[in-house]
């Protein structure tokens, strides 16, 4: 009797524990390592989701219209991997807004030559970029023109308010967070080719664009032919446009299990089909064989080395102030300073990954507290004038049949060295002006749109109002086959502007090239420079990092304190798609908050500083002479004390 | 901290020059009157300080000094002023002119210590304490001067020298700073030290300047 109350008691106690302990650890056994860095085997089924979006059948190779599988519930099947957990990371938590945005970063783009705009769009509220809803961009819209180089998740997975878009959207499906895209480490995996991802999600074939990026599966069809009464789950084979997957049978088992190459650490090409750049040197050369990568790449680094992250796909970004608001712990030892300058606590953790910890001999140490680390490493050597360059994400680079030409749109300009979080002081009241702001290397892009003038600025007007009205002012506008601007003139703008004023409630506004440009009670032409509306949005430049001899400043003083030394005097070229104003300049130094003279004053007493050292050393030695002969002199005569002589 | 030592250092300078003064005031016969406060700014600000020599070296020698207490109060104001009263590092149009000052002041300096230094090497007769105890401990037959110790002439001396004495790393801290010797520890040490020798180095020349007034005054 004694020993059955005992084991009730023991067994009560154990359950209370676990019931406890459950309830606090969410964690799946894929979330959390048990310690080991070998990769665990992914043999694992497929599985679809259904109309209900729940889990649904498992894949089966050989079915009659096998549906693609889902990420969603094939990585959280068997209790895996917590899909909830990881869709709340950075790549895919834009559209949360309780998530802090942290430093800006590079906008998504829309433009359109014909219509004359280049708006930068971002769910995060980075100032200076507009919401899509801003300009009329459903999610839904959003994702299908942009999706091309997401991950998924995000606006991918927003549900539509719209009506006609519901209907649209449960045929194309939602873009769930493809892990595939980073963690398949298969060389097949296929994000930019013919039919793989980027160009199922141009077809709003999201459902099926996971499945198409991988090895063992293709896509047809295209879910924006169908009609929105189109029910994939039950397809119907006489719909020759119907999205359809095949998958290869020989890489299933005979479970209908496929072994996955799966990895932890992601490989360098993963992040560079979203994070490529290219410069347009002023030599011309711009085939990745003439550019040299990454110092940190060449020195045997990858990206996850020093972008890493949990579960919670909480990405480390790498800049000085993120760990003041990442909750990642390790984003304070990974930025620049905190890799190769921190002092540590009780460990010593400077010299993380063999990273050299630097001596920068010879700058004064107010450079750290005035420029980036980026200033002197990162991103092209600055030259006399800024280059155009181009991003994945912006340009569409690593797709089909993406437009090679240089000025292509959008005009992304770099580097432009500019004062972090502040563009220039004219536009202080637009971007979040920080007086501790450093100087850091830029990406710029000149905003182009069309807008109406409100009591607290300027408002985007949505794109179905600016393509109804604009596109039968623009109609014998000749798009140049390179993608640059249309020849706009400020005739066209004032015409586009009246025609504007007609259709929306309010005075009517173009924003371009730094300008503001309305019409006035005579329906004349106005123009306002540096406009805060018009303001560039500007992001920074943290990659490619170069080697240390090649910083600025490494081989003297004058790389950049010179009266004709870019860093501060090169040009920066304003990008407008009004013809009169393309050849516009501003100095690099109008973005830094330095007044032009001091700037060039300075940089002109660095001619007379060689003179300086030479007189300061004859100064110090004709002092140190004197008081050398003196201070021999009373010792001459402490030795006749002490010998007692006169 | 540097703020506040250099804050209440040159406060405490000030001080006692002012209690100096009033305690103990050069002039033998304490004339307030205006026509002689007037004489006596006069004679400091076109700086009888020197006895006049019309010799060409003599005037050299009154340009030069002129040139480098001007060099040295634009060096104290724009060395001084931004970390002081703006508790900033000092940069700007302040630093370009306070650069542009320093190897002026440099080549004063060197000036100075050549012309300067024979007048102000120490000698017997600058204190007669001295005579007694070398007579007490050696058999040296010292003449001891019947005169008191000049302490204002001998203060003079010992300020000239710690003038001379601190210039060497007021020029050399910041000037190895402009040469790729130094790493980021190193050239914040080398900053600390020419902020702390410029601290020195003003309160003693404030010193020294104070002293040869009153020492020019008192033979006026």
């Amino acid at each position: 009797m004694k020993s059955k109350i005992i084991a009730a008691l023991v067994l009560s106690q154990w359950l209370f524990t676990y019931s406890v302990l459950a309830g606090d650890v969410a964690k799946l056994p894929g979330d959390e390592s048990d310690g080991s860095r070998a990769t665990p085997i992914h043999l694992i089924p497929l599985y679809a989701e259904n109309e209900d979006g729940e889990k649904g059948e498992q894949i089966k190779p050989d079915a009659e219209f096998p549906m693609p599988f889902s990420t969603r519930w094939t990585c959280s099947s068997s209790d895996c991997h917590s899909y909830e957990t990881v869709s709340k990371g950075w790549h895919f938590n834009s559209v949360d807004p309780n998530v802090t945005a942290g430093r800006v970063g590079e906008p998504w783009i829309y433009f359109d030559p014909k219509l004359g705009l280049q708006v930068p769009l971002s769910y995060r509220p980075w100032p200076g970029t507009f919401r899509p809803e801003e300009i009329g961009l459903s999610a839904f819209q959003f994702t299908r023109i942009f999706g091309r180089h997401m991950p998924g998740g995000g606006p991918g997975e927003v549900d539509s308010n719209d009506f006609d878009e519901i209907a649209r959207q449960f045929v194309s499906g939602k873009l769930e967070v493809n892990c595939f895209a980073c963690h398949n480490a298969h060389y097949g995996q296929d994000m930019g080719g013919l039919g793989g991802y980027a160009v199922q999600v141009t077809r709003e074939n999201f459902r099926w664009a996971a499945a198409a990026s991988c090895e063992f599966a293709s896509v047809t069809g295209s879910a924006a032919k169908v009609l929105e009464t189109y029910d994939p789950f039950m397809p119907d084979p006489d719909e020759e446009n119907a999205p359809r997957v095949t998958y290869r049978k020989e890489r299933f088992n005979e479970n209908n299990e496929v072994l996955l190459q799966i990895v932890r650490e992601v490989s360098n090409e993963r992040c560079y089909y979203c994070h490529s750049d290219l410069y347009y040197s002023h030599s011309g050369d711009t085939e990745k064989w003439t550019s040299d990568e990454d110092v940190h790449l060449k020195a045997g680094l990858k990206c996850v080395d020093c972008h890493r992250n949990g579960i919670e796909h909480n990405m480390i970004r790498g800049y000085a102030e993120e760990a003041g608001i990442s909750q990642n712990p390790l984003a304070a030892t990974s930025s620049c300073e905190g890799c190769h300058l921190s002092e540590g606590g009780d460990e010593p953790e400077a010299g993380r990954l063999g990273a050299p910890v630097p001596t920068h001999p010879g700058i004064p140490p107010i450079h750290f507290e005035k420029l980036t680390c980026t200033a002197c490493h990162s991103g092209p050597w600055p030259a006399e004038q800024t280059v155009l360059t181009k991003t994945s994400r912006a340009h569409r680079l690593g797709t089909p049949n993406v437009n090679k030409a240089k000025e292509m749109l959008p005009h992304i300009i770099s580097p432009v060295f500019a004062k972090e979080g502040e563009a220039v002081a004219e536009y202080s009241g637009r971007h979040a002006a920080s007086e501790d702001g450093k100087i850091a290397p830029h990406k710029v892009i000149w905003p182009a749109y069309w807008g109406k003038l409100e009591d607290n600025g300027v408002k985007p007007i949505e794109l179905a109002i600016v393509e109804k009205v604009i596109s039968g002012v623009f109609t014998d506008l000749e798009l140049p086959a390179t993608g640059d601007w249309p020849v706009v003139t400020k005739d066209m703008i004032a015409t586009a502007l009246k025609a504007l004023t007609k259709t929306v409630d309010g005075k009517a506004v173009y924003a371009a090239g730094g300008r503001l440009y309305s019409l006035d009670d005579s329906d004349q032409l106005v123009e306002q420079a540096n406009h805060p509306a018009a303001a560039p949005y500007m992001w920074p430049i943290a990659h490619n990092v170069r080697p240390a001899s090649q910083s600025l400043g490494v081989r003297y003083c004058e790389d950049c304190h010179s009266p004709d030394a870019s860093f501060f005097f090169g040009g920066v070229t304003i990008d407008t798609p009004v013809v009169s104003e393309r050849e516009s300049i501003k100095k690099m130094v109008e973005f830094q908050d330095i007044s032009p003279f001091y700037a060039w004053a300075f940089a002109f007493s660095f001619v007379f500083r060689p003179w300086l050292k030479v007189i300061a050393l004859a100064c110090a030695v004709v002092i140190a002479a004197v008081l050398l002969l003196y201070a021999l002199r009373l010792l001459g005569c402490i030795a006749k004390v002490f010998a007692e002589q006169e | 901290m540097f703020r506040t030592i250099s804050i209440f250092v040159f406060i405490a300078t000030f001080v006692c020059i002012g209690v100096c003064c009033l305690v103990s005031p050069c002039s033998k016969e304490c004339r307030w009157g205006p026509v002689n406060v007037l004489r006596r700014l006069i004679h400091v600000f076109t700086l009888l300080l020197l006895q006049q020599k019309l010799s060409p070296i003599g005037v050299l020698k009154k340009l030069i000094y002129l040139l480098a207490v001007l060099c040295f109060i634009v060096l104290a104001i724009t060395g001084f002023y931004q970390r002081l009263i703006l508790d900033e590092p000092i940069s700007g149009y302040l630093m370009m002119i306070h650069a542009t000052f320093a190897p002026i002041f440099a080549i004063c300096l060197a000036a100075l210590a050549v012309m300067w230094a024979s007048s102000n090497r120490f000698e017997k007769s600058d204190c007669p304490s001295v005579q007694r105890i070398l007579r007490c401990v050696t058999r040296l037959r010292i003449p001891i001067e019947a005169s008191g110790c000049n302490i204002t002439l001998l203060a003079q001396k010992i300020t000239f020298w710690i003038i001379m004495f601190l210039a060497l790393p007021l020029i050399l801290s910041i000037i190895m700073s402009m040469f790729s010797l130094f790493g980021t520890a190193g050239q914040e040490f080398l900053l600390a030290t020419h902020r702390w020798t410029a601290l020195a180095f003003a309160v003693v020349a404030i010193v020294h300047t104070y002293l040869t007034i009153r020492a020019q005054m008192k033979q006026y």
